[in-house]
């Protein structure tokens, strides 16, 4: 490798200025050093380790309680959480791992495997997507920021209350990701209008932001197309506890107006205090807004009126929402969720390139592979022995039942959740979490709501949610911020929902 | 070759404003941009970069020195988004008239170039524009050449991620310094803490892997000089003619520092500094301070360094695997160091 460090140096040419009459300048030739081998293997290093993890872990003897499939699937698990969290390679990748490895490793017949891929949960999380694209392709959101300006007036507390309350409204339907990208331009709008240096609007800028993405993120919980989170975790409640034969386990099935009772109060409890912790926060340079706001009305009353496209596009979103609310049970929500994106298309609302490009194909995969190796933790065991196992780790702090276990497993959740995406978090835990309902005697009910519900706590990192990962790509926010304020929300969120869990919940007979 | 070189390079500075050579040509010798001096200046919006800028501005008063501004955008994940494409979101912000970050930061490193008196009016415009697989805004580029073919670059870069975006736009431009900030982005690659404790930070990780000199700049203040860190060995003699010419770019006063280990190799020390003192000369070139201190030298020359503008030090050549595991002198300074500090390579 000695070679390798300057490389040859030629001389170059001299320079004829006087003043640097002898000196040189040499130009390094050589290519860069060593990055075909070493700074490979550095990038690469943490699917090394989880390769190294997954196979140590095959060497050990297997625990009791635990068969050899349950110890594979566990060993899959854990690589796949390592590889989820470092990201040595591209997140598909981990999907088609975990392909590979049920075929390989635990001799599942690939028909199998490949059948476990599609679920009703998967369907609706890639409906849900085109869907999403197909609603900001339809540039409503200059309507939306003037229905919102005129509600809310020129103060800015007011302002940043209306763009939580409105960003929260819609992507409880729509998603968050969805609102955050249609909510972005409004928000930067209103705060370049205010001033061009960045500088005097910082703290404005960050509670307007931080209004739509909190907002969002608050709303995601809302309902079932709140985010694919909610839909991996009634997949799994159908999974695992449905059996057609029994009536007593009906209530497992969870539909989008039942999702709502739990979750929808919740959502509108945390909005005000969304706002109030914002204002506290980062206190706004600018009480009032009143210049940007008359500059943003002319330039959204030059849109003119309505068109029939906005119309119809609002129509069959709406018939979407009315079928996810009456129909799911017989037709399932994947179903009308991809009924809906296929209307938008044969409406021409929006067209098949817009579409294909503007949803990651590969998040569909990782769900898909995702919640398939939750299913084989259940089946397998695997799932109830680690709930076991966290179980006789809790009794001693005796929080092995009631909400000392809720916390420890909103905390587990929001853990996790920070250090990857929070669709892929409920996908790894759900099992485990309601495996340990059973053997804690809890409601699943209960505890499946605190994962699905914990896992939107990611308000402390630029990753931890869709919203906040959209909103931080305007420039306008450091990944400091996002720590500042996001442990008040996170405290505040856990409160909230710990509360509902214990005095709400109940009353809904979960 | 060098004849080849010499004498002409106006003649085929005037070609090479017709050619995108920046990105075209690069191993071939005869070039003229071959032999200029370009600086790549990586932009992350923090007010460190724009110091980094001004640098690179107060260097490239002559007219054979390039700047290429740099911002390098990760390519988007996408489950971060929730499986929405960022495209979506930053689409939806191009159509309101909205400008992305990359951009706003580039053009701000551009009117500061301007308002620095080294880009004018006059100078020709160039936008280019390459699609990258994934995302629907690729590469984009705007070449500013003045009449004598000196040049100025800005570029917006898609990447697998920062640190292999600006190697590989080393690898397009060969570059002969890189500057960069250890402020804020830099330091915790991406956004996610986790891998912002995992990771060296992406200076560091530049400094290490890039073929050639690196500045990497905290709290760069103009003026004050360069500290140059000599252990009298041939690899520092021959960083010492490197750094006498980007000393005499930027018209900067040097001074001479080496570390011994006790007070007895104290003279040793002093003649190590005479002799780079005398090399210096030799090159035109003024030394105000000659420096000899005793002790630990990664400690040493870090406590010195406050007083300069940066610390120059040479590169430690150590193989991969060896620095990988032992770490050299000049690594721990880049970690380490209060102030700006220069690998040269």
């Amino acid at each position: 490798m000695s070679d390798g460090e300057t490389g040859a140096t030629t001389p170059g040419s001299k320079r004829s200025l006087a003043k640097r009459g002898a000196l040189k300048l040499v130009k390094p030739i050589a290519g860069l050093r060593k990055r075909s081998n070493y700074l490979y293997f550095w990038e690469k290093r943490w699917f090394f380790i989880a390769m190294a993890v997954g196979i140590g872990m095959l060497q050990l003897p297997i625990p009791e309680g635990l068969n050899q499939q349950g110890m594979i699937i566990l060993t899959m698990s854990v690589v796949a959480t390592i590889l989820f969290v470092t990201e040595p390679v591209p997140l598909p990748t981990v999907a088609l791992l975990i392909v590979i490895g049920q075929v390989m490793l635990m001799g599942i017949d690939s028909k199998i495997v490949a059948k476990s891929l599609m679920s009703d949960s998967v369907l609706f999380i890639m409906g849900s997507l085109m869907l999403a694209v197909a609603v900001v392709k339809q540039k409503l959101d200059t309507r939306i920021a003037w229905i919102l300006v005129r509600m809310t007036g020129t103060k800015t507390s007011r302002i940043a209350f209306g763009i939580t309350l409105v960003s929260g409204l819609l992507a409880s339907f729509v998603g968050e990701h969805t609102v955050a990208a249609m909510m972005l331009p409004v928000g930067i709008t209103l705060i370049q209008l205010t001033s061009d240096d960045p500088k005097k609007v910082r703290n404005l800028a960050a509670v307007l932001l931080f209004s739509i993405s909190y907002g969002c993120s608050v709303a995601g919980i809302g309902t079932p197309s709140g985010g694919a989170r909610n839909a991996i975790m009634i997949g799994y409640w159908k999974e695992f506890f449905y059996d057609p034969s029994n009536p007593d386990t009906f209530k497992y099935l969870i539909d989008y107006v039942k999702w709502m009772m739990y979750a929808y109060p919740m959502f509108l409890l945390q909005v005000p205090f969304v706002t109030i912790i914002l204002l506290v926060t980062f206190r706004p340079e600018f009480k009032d807004l009143s210049r940007a706001v008359v500059k943003l009305r002319t330039q959204v009353e030059k849109q003119g009126p309505m068109k029939s496209s906005d119309w119809v596009a609002i129509l069959i979103f709406f018939l979407v929402l009315l079928g996810w609310i009456f129909a799911s049970a017989d037709y399932g929500m994947g179903t009308i969720a991809i009924l809906g994106a296929a209307a938008f298309l044969v409406a021409g609302l929006v067209a098949w390139p817009d579409v294909n490009s503007g949803v990651n194909w590969g998040v569909v995969l990782l769900y898909a592979a995702a919640i398939s190796l939750g299913v084989q933790m259940k089946d397998t065991g695997a799932a109830a022995w680690v709930a076991n196992s966290f179980l006789t780790m809790l009794s001693p702090l005796g929080m092995d039942e009631g909400i000392g276990l809720w916390a420890a497993v909103s905390v587990l959740t929001t853990g996790v959740t920070n250090t990857m995406s929070n669709g892929a978090a409920v996908a790894v835990l759900g099992p485990i979490v309601l495996n340990l309902a059973t053997a804690a005697g809890e409601s699943p009910i209960v505890i499946g709501f605190i994962t699905a519900v914990s896992s939107a706590f990611a308000y402390l990192t630029v990753v931890g949610t869709p919203a906040c990962t959209i909103v931080y790509a305007s420039g306008y926010l450091k990944t400091t911020d996002f720590l500042n304020v996001g442990w008040k929300m996170a405290v505040m969120s856990t409160i909230i929902m710990l509360g509902a869990a214990a005095i709400y919940w109940p009353m809904l007979g979960g | 070759m060098s004849d080849k070189d010499n004498g002409s390079d106006r003649g085929q500075g005037n070609t090479r404003m017709n050619n995108d050579v920046d990105e075209q040509d690069i191993n071939d010798p005869e070039k003229p941009h071959q032999s200029r001096f370009r600086i790549l200046v990586c932009i992350d919006g923090s007010d460190e970069s724009y110091r980094g800028v001004r640098y690179a501005a107060k260097m490239a008063k002559g007219e054979d020195v390039d700047i290429v501004l740099c911002y390098v955008r990760p390519v988007d994940q996408g489950l971060r988004s929730g499986g929405l494409q960022m495209d979506v979101a930053r689409g939806n912000m191009l159509e309101w008239g909205l400008e992305l970050p990359g951009i706003t930061y580039l053009k701000k490193g551009r009117n500061l170039l301007m308002e620095l008196g080294n880009l004018k009016d006059d100078w020709d415009e160039k936008a280019f524009h390459t699609d990258i697989a994934g995302t629907s805004l690729g590469d984009n580029k705007i070449d500013y050449t003045a009449k004598s073919g000196k040049k100025i670059v800005l570029k917006l870069k898609v990447a697998r991620d920062i640190t292999t975006g600006i190697l590989d736009q080393w690898e397009l431009g060969h570059y002969d310094l890189i500057i960069m900030g250890a402020a804020a982005r830099w330091d915790k690659k991406g956004s996610n803490p986790i891998r912002g404790i995992l990771d060296p930070a992406i200076a560091d990780k530049i400094a290490t892997h890039a073929p050639c000199s690196v500045l990497i700049a905290r709290d760069l203040e103009i003026g004050h000089g360069h500290l140059v860190c000599t252990d009298g060995s041939d690899l520092a003699n021959e960083m010492l003619t490197k750094e006498a010419y980007i000393a005499s770019l930027c018209d900067c006063p040097i001074s001479l520092l080496t570390v011994v280990p006790d007070v007895e190799s104290q003279e040793k020390g002093q003649k190590i500094v005479d002799n780079a003192s005398n090399m210096l000369t030799e090159l035109e070139l003024d030394v105000v301070d000659k420096i000899v201190r005793v002790g630990e030298p990664e400690n040493e020359i870090i406590e010195a360094g406050p007083d300069y503008s940066l610390i120059v030090v040479a590169d430690g050549g150590k193989g991969g695997i060896e620095r990988f595991f032992v770490g050299s002198v000049a690594q721990n300074v880049i970690q380490n160091a209060y102030n700006s500090v220069m690998i040269i390579r």
